[in-house]
């Protein structure tokens, strides 16, 4: 790893509009060793700087299977993401990473695992969907509930699409309220609420990433199906800086959010301060 | 290291000392006065320049291993569009002789060396600490600012210095060696110090008249992250960061680009959890949304997180917050109040 702050330089190689305000990029590293020697786990996170404007987090949204390169998924929110969002093919930014921990892929085996995801927050998820759909058998059921809040802004639309026809995953699809035109063909209804009506076993796994506000319910609703708070991974998103747990501000107590997480269970979760 | 760590040093040992050290080449950074009155480390080319007027230097010792701001990477954007990406050389790798700081900011020195290397090894902090040896001046006069005892400290504190010199009123001096770079140093300059007399006693330690315990404080803020109590302790806080910046353990910073339209720099400077900016997310959510969140969490982080993640208090008792902040938040105070409930 890094010791000294300093960026690699990856080349976007393609660009994807996911919904009117998120852009995945498929970025490949310009140091071909560096590329070849890259390794990460899904959950971990980087920091993608567009020289000039800066550096911003985000989760690594390709599976580590997808050699040669990495995509991430940008929604635009503010001066940095609007930059990258300004981003052509054959760009050049800056990469640091693989930072943070990862899901804990191993003990998650054996399971039924219950993926729900809320609009860009399906990015981090799917790197995880993709791994375990790439080792299914050694999973028992797999629910996949993904909700956004109107039809444009769902993300990955294509895969969501080609999980849905799979006979070995169960696939629940939502909008808000709302958020629904002519031609959907899901649920409406919020995600929590969602959940409790697919009604997974609780001895289930439960990995979620959506808006602050959705986690919260959503563990609600794990809750009341009883699910043990061990049993419901989220991953947290705090504004960083430096990603290697010096620059002190993504801290929750005595937890960084860089370097402890963001991969955290409830029974963790539900141990810091209210402060995220 | 050897039995003898005692050295005697006549009067007129620093510039003797650091006139040597300069005509061997080695930066010599020491306490200058500014027109102002205030007195700084800053480096100099002759003994003359040195002041030994002060109670303790107006800015952290920390500035000369984690700058108040520094180059990370250089970047410009070619004829062809492309970006050409330099990064910015490692620091200088020249001996650095720091003299004149005192026991608190040479004790902050261990807080920024768990945080600089607990998980990321920082390259740049780390260069600057291996490259410096530090020639700590014990206290003499600490001021009613000073608390430097309740949280584990002490007016003649050796934790963080290589050389500890007691200063006597006659200008000679008294040289406690607590390191091998500290003995090199001893060695190199020769007859300057002498082994002294084993009945060469240290000056007895001036008082210091503040006392809390922080073991007491820790038990309530485990138990009050919720209370009241923050809004009313941080009602005068207008989130300026003097404290934050003077303070010698914080090692808050952000990291910006700056640039013109075909040239840049991206820098690593000093921020402040005083600031609403630093944790507002881009959404507009922030975690931390008013200075009763900020002002409890930089009391949090000094007396409950710090010691639970490294097993020290993150506060030096140097008494820099007190003296600089403009509307007389005062952290003795709150931590007393904090004793009493």
């Amino acid at each position: 790893m890094d010791e000294d702050l300093v960026p690699q330089t990856v080349r976007v190689e393609a660009i994807r509009q996911e919904t009117p305000d998120v852009r995945s990029l498929r970025l490949v590293f310009e140091d071909p060793e560096f590329g070849r020697e890259f390794s990460f786990q899904p959950g971990q996170f980087c920091l993608i700087s567009v020289y000039g404007v800066g550096e911003a987090v985000f989760c690594i949204s390709s599976p580590p299977a997808w050699k040669d390169f990495i995509e991430v998924s940008v929604k635009e929110a503010g001066k940095v993401t609007a930059a990258i969002h300004d981003l052509d093919v054959g760009d050049r930014v800056g990469f640091r990473g693989p930072y943070g921990n990862s899901f804990p892929y191993e003990t998650m085996q054996g399971r039924t695992i219950v993926f729900v995801g809320g609009g860009i927050g399906l990015a981090p998820l799917r790197p995880l969907i993709w791994q375990t759909l790439s080792d299914r058998a050694k999973f028992k059921d797999i629910h996949i509930i993904y909700g956004a809040r109107t039809v444009k802004d769902i993300v990955y639309k294509e895969e969501l699409a080609e999980w849905q026809k799979r006979d070995d995953v169960k696939l629940v699809k939502t909008v808000d309220p709302g958020g629904e035109d002519e031609t959907w063909d899901g649920e409406v209804g919020l995600v929590p609420s969602v959940l409790e009506e697919v009604n997974p076993p609780a001895d289930s796994l439960l990995v979620t990433c959506g808006p602050p506000v959705m986690i919260k319910f959503t563990y609600v609703s794990a809750n009341k199906l009883g699910f043990k708070p061990s049993d419901v991974i989220t991953t947290l998103e705090m504004k960083m800086k430096c990603g290697v747990g010096l620059c002190g501000r993504c801290n929750i107590g005595s937890r960084y959010v860089c370097t402890d997480g963001p991969v955290f269970n409830f029974e963790e979760i539900l141990s810091l301060p209210d402060e995220f | 290291m050897s039995e003898q760590n005692l050295f005697e040093a006549p009067a007129g040992w620093l510039k003797s000392a650091v006139d040597a050290l300069l005509s061997d080449g080695v930066e010599v950074v020491a306490p200058v006065g500014a027109e102002d009155g205030t007195v700084d480390l800053a480096p100099v080319s002759s003994s003359g320049a040195i002041t030994l007027e002060y109670l303790n230097v107006n800015q952290p010792l920390k500035r000369l291993f984690f700058p108040q701001t520094e180059v990370l990477i250089e970047f410009e954007r070619q004829d062809d569009g492309d970006i050409d990406v330099k990064s910015q050389s490692a620091p200088p790798e020249e001996e650095m002789v720091v003299f004149g700081c005192r026991p608190c900011d040479t004790a902050a020195l261990d807080v920024l060396d768990k945080v600089f290397a607990w998980d990321y090894d920082d390259l740049r902090y780390r260069e600057r600490r291996e490259r410096a040896t530090i020639v700590a001046f014990a206290c003499t006069g600490p001021d009613p600012q000073c608390f430097c005892v309740p949280v584990g400290g002490s007016p003649h504190g050796s934790q963080g210095s290589d050389v500890l010199v007691f200063t006597r009123d006659d200008g000679s001096a008294l040289l406690e060696v607590n390191t091998p770079k500290g003995e090199k140093l001893m060695e190199r300059l020769g007859a300057v110090a002498r082994p002294a007399q084993p009945d060469s006693g240290l000056p007895d330690v001036p008082d210091i008249h503040t006392g809390f315990d922080p073991e007491k404080i820790k038990l309530w803020l485990d138990d009050n992250f919720e209370n009241e109590f923050w809004a009313g302790a941080s009602l005068m806080c207008v989130g300026c960061g003097s404290c934050t910046y003077l303070c010698p353990t914080c090692h808050c910073f952000d990291i910006v680009d700056e640039g013109i339209w075909n040239r840049g720099e991206r820098r690593r400077n000093w921020d402040s959890c005083s600031f609403g900016q630093f944790t507002a997310h881009a959404s507009g959510h922030n975690p931390r949304p008013d200075q009763a969140a900020r002002y409890r969490q930089r009391v949090m982080h000094k007396f409950k997180y710090f010691p639970e993640r490294f097993g020290l208090v993150a506060c030096v008792g140097c008494g820099r917050c007190l003296r600089a902040c403009g509307v007389g938040q005062n952290l003795v105070s709150v931590l007393h109040d904090i004793e009493k409930t």
